[in-house]
């Protein structure tokens, strides 16, 4: 990783995260992250890097994944960090977690659809079983405050809301390979309910919707990441599909930023949607980052229909985190767009 | 006017029909007319695609390096596509090749029950900037709904349009016209049909691909392809220029490279003949004919029980193996008698 890299990221959790004060009460404090070495992971890691090099926060880190020896390939400066502690583990088989933690955020198991539709059995076993054997883990911890567990937009299922707010509940076609993702997602909270009623774990529900940033590889099959990967070699960005498909992005360090606020603000028993409320369609997004990185790239659009009778539109109603725990985006799009390019950039060379 | 891209296999779904003997100056020859007709895209190979030549399914005459280096020097703007089987085709050792020769598009094929098998190809071959297809294979051995959850997970790897072929040229046109329609409805991307002609229906079959709103079809000259062949392509543009569709492909010149393939090419313009006609009753892949008329006639079988009894077996392309099997148990039930 290049300094200069490095410094993108740093710089971009000093702007996501100048609101420091509203997290105080992580300090001296201890979170276990799960699934900690992928996108969500890596920025937690570096904003709470940030806030303990420059406000003094003191907070601890254990980053839970089965394979931790890649993130200190990827990223280094984050692995080598004193407040960094790496266990490696499968999260349906847990031992022990250490005592002292005192927060927990369950980001374990992989969104890539591609692994779902491969894969669709492991899917279902690794977000049940790691949800299940985190859950009861959680409840020998002695010191315990909150559980984050990051479910997803998925579960809403076929919308036709605007902006989907977390009381909104779509259906999803059981009877297919397609609803993998989202049912699992849906018993996963379910648990979190049952724990919640039953042992009374303090436990706050995150559902996630669409990113971007430094961290988010470019393989993955999403437009954003194909889009971006498509103007980094030159072009043409491919659209696929509906180009008028509405979605949002929250920039990484915005992301870390919120679900850290959610630790402190978030309420027990409660659902937030988490994620950006600026929808833009898949044509403008392509024309955005067109334009950084050169305007006389061709866009093409690669579509199995001419007339769409629906389109899909997957955008948050982010009113009640932004009542409880106070959140901002701090970066626009066109801002998130450009330092993602910027710093892929980088890592290219 | 609808705009349908044409994908012309003639150079690869042909080498089956001459047991992958095709050679350079062939492929010479060919391109270059393909290039002049403004052919769009045109897919050079053994028949089973790339790294598929071996003992199993036939020895190529010419290596892929030679086949892929002599079209890439005549195609200019005729896109040069491959046919890539994962298993026969490795990353590392085909497909990093073919897209160093210059491949432009890249045909990511499996059965039509096993799309899992193509990630890794597809990932790879976008992130190297390449047009990027999935192809379901024996297409007529899925249900309507697994077809479309296949297809859809090709999608999800990064296919930029999704080909069926109806590998046995088994459909008639009310069963494509239900696939399409499904895989349109099913798909945000593009979607293409591929015919045979063992029961006389290539033709009438993509033109009902078209009308349920397939943006893509494959055709071949003279339909120079395994089995009965593929749906002929002078044929079909000439029909499709009839109905209206837009291909950018000069009818005068696509003649010519018909005529051209027909004296150049092929030792013979593939004629539907009474073991096709079983075959594709059959289901049965038309790059078993060879095979099948072959150990036939060594063990004086009757070619049309073989391609039954394959069909009841389910065979899919690769496992010609299967073929003498078959043809030995035919040979004691014989004896047996």
């Amino acid at each position: 990783m290049s300094a200069k890299a490095n410094k993108i990221t740093h710089d971009n959790c000093g702007r996501s995260g100048a609101d420091f004060k509203s997290v105080a009460e992580l300090k001296n404090r201890c979170i276990l992250v799960t699934g900690g070495t992928g996108f969500v992971g890596k920025w937690i890691t570096e904003m709470v890097c940030f806030l303990n090099a420059e406000h003094k926060l003191n907070i601890k880190l254990y980053l839970l994944a089965r394979d931790t020896e890649s993130f200190k390939t990827e990223v280094p400066h984050l692995a080598k960090n004193p407040c960094v502690n790496l266990i490696q583990q499968d999260v349906r088989h847990l031992s022990e977690m250490p005592k002292d933690v005192n927060y927990v955020i369950n980001a374990a198991g992989s969104p890539d659809r591609r692994e779902h539709a491969s894969k669709p059995l492991s899917t279902i076993d690794t977000f049940y079983k790691g949800t299940n054997s985190i859950l009861e883990e959680c409840f020998r911890l002695p010191g315990l405050h909150k559980i984050l567990h990051l479910s997803s937009n998925f579960i809403y299922g076929n919308l036709n809301s605007d902006k989907i707010k977390e009381t909104d509940m779509g259906t999803l076609d059981s009877n297919s390979i397609n609803a993998t993702y989202g049912e699992i997602k849906r018993l996963t909270e379910t648990l979190c309910a049952v724990y919640g009623n039953q042992q009374h774990l303090p436990i706050v529900v995150v559902r996630p919707f669409g990113f971007v940033g430094p961290y988010q590889k470019l393989d993955k099959p999403w437009a954003i990441t194909s889009f971006v990967r498509d103007a980094i070699h030159g072009g043409p960005i491919k659209i696929l599909g509906n180009e008028a498909a509405q979605r949002s992005y929250l920039y990484g360090s915005d992301l870390a930023f919120w679900l850290l606020k959610l630790l402190v603000k978030g309420k027990d028993d409660s659902v937030y949607n988490v994620g950006s409320s600026h929808c833009v369609s898949l044509k403008e997004l392509a024309e955005k980052i067109k334009n950084i990185v050169d305007k006389k790239m061709e866009i093409v659009n690669r579509t199995s229909k001419e007339v769409y009778h629906h389109t899909s539109k997957s955008v948050p109603d982010i009113s009640l985190i932004t009542k409880h725990a106070h959140v901002e985006e701090t970066f626009t799009l066109q801002e998130a767009l450009e330092s993602t390019i910027a710093w892929n950039k980088l890592m290219k060379r | 006017m609808k705009h349908i891209v044409i994908h012309d296999p003639t150079l690869r779904d042909g080498n089956h029909a001459v047991a992958h003997q095709l050679s350079a100056k062939q492929i010479d020859i060919y391109t270059k007319a393909a290039e002049k007709a403004g052919i769009p895209v045109v897919e050079v190979g053994h028949g089973n695609g790339l790294g598929a030549s071996s003992l199993q399914v036939g020895e190529a005459l010419e290596s892929d390096v030679v086949l892929l280096e002599t079209a890439r020097k005549n195609l200019k703007n005729s896109k040069l596509s491959i046919h890539c089987i994962p298993g026969f085709a490795t990353i590392k050792r085909d497909l990093e090749r073919a897209i160093s020769i210059g491949v432009d598009v890249v045909r990511v094929a499996s059965h039509c029950t096993e799309a899992d098998i193509t990630q890794r190809h597809i990932a790879y071959s976008r992130e190297k900037g390449k047009d990027t297809y999935g192809v379901l294979m024996m297409s007529h051995m899925a249900s309507v709904k697994l077809l479309v959850e296949e297809a859809q997970k090709m999608e999800l790897y990064g296919a930029e349009g999704i080909i069926i072929m109806d590998s046995s040229g088994n459909y008639l046109p009310e069963d494509v016209r239900e696939r399409i329609s499904a895989l349109v409805n099913g798909l945000g991307v593009p979607v293409g049909f591929h015919g045979h002609n063992n029961l006389g229906m290539a033709v009438a079959n993509s033109i009902a691909a078209l009308e349920a709103g397939a943006k893509m079809l494959d055709a071949t000259s003279r339909g120079f392809g395994a089995g009965a062949g593929n749906t002929q392509l002078e044929v079909l543009i000439a029909v499709m220029h009839r109905l209206g569709y837009k291909t950018g492909i000069d009818l005068y010149k696509v003649l010519d490279a018909s005529d051209i393939a027909e004296k150049d090419i092929m030792p013979k313009v593939p004629t539907i003949n009474s073991e096709s006609i079983v075959s594709g009753l059959s289901g049965v892949f038309s790059g078993f004919a060879k095979h099948v008329s072959r150990i036939s006639k060594e063990y004086k079988v009757d070619p049309r029980d073989v391609y039954f009894e394959l069909g009841k077996r389910k065979v899919v392309a690769g496992q010609e193996d299967l073929i003498i099997e078959v043809v030995m148990e035919l040979v004691k039930i014989r004896d047996n008698k």
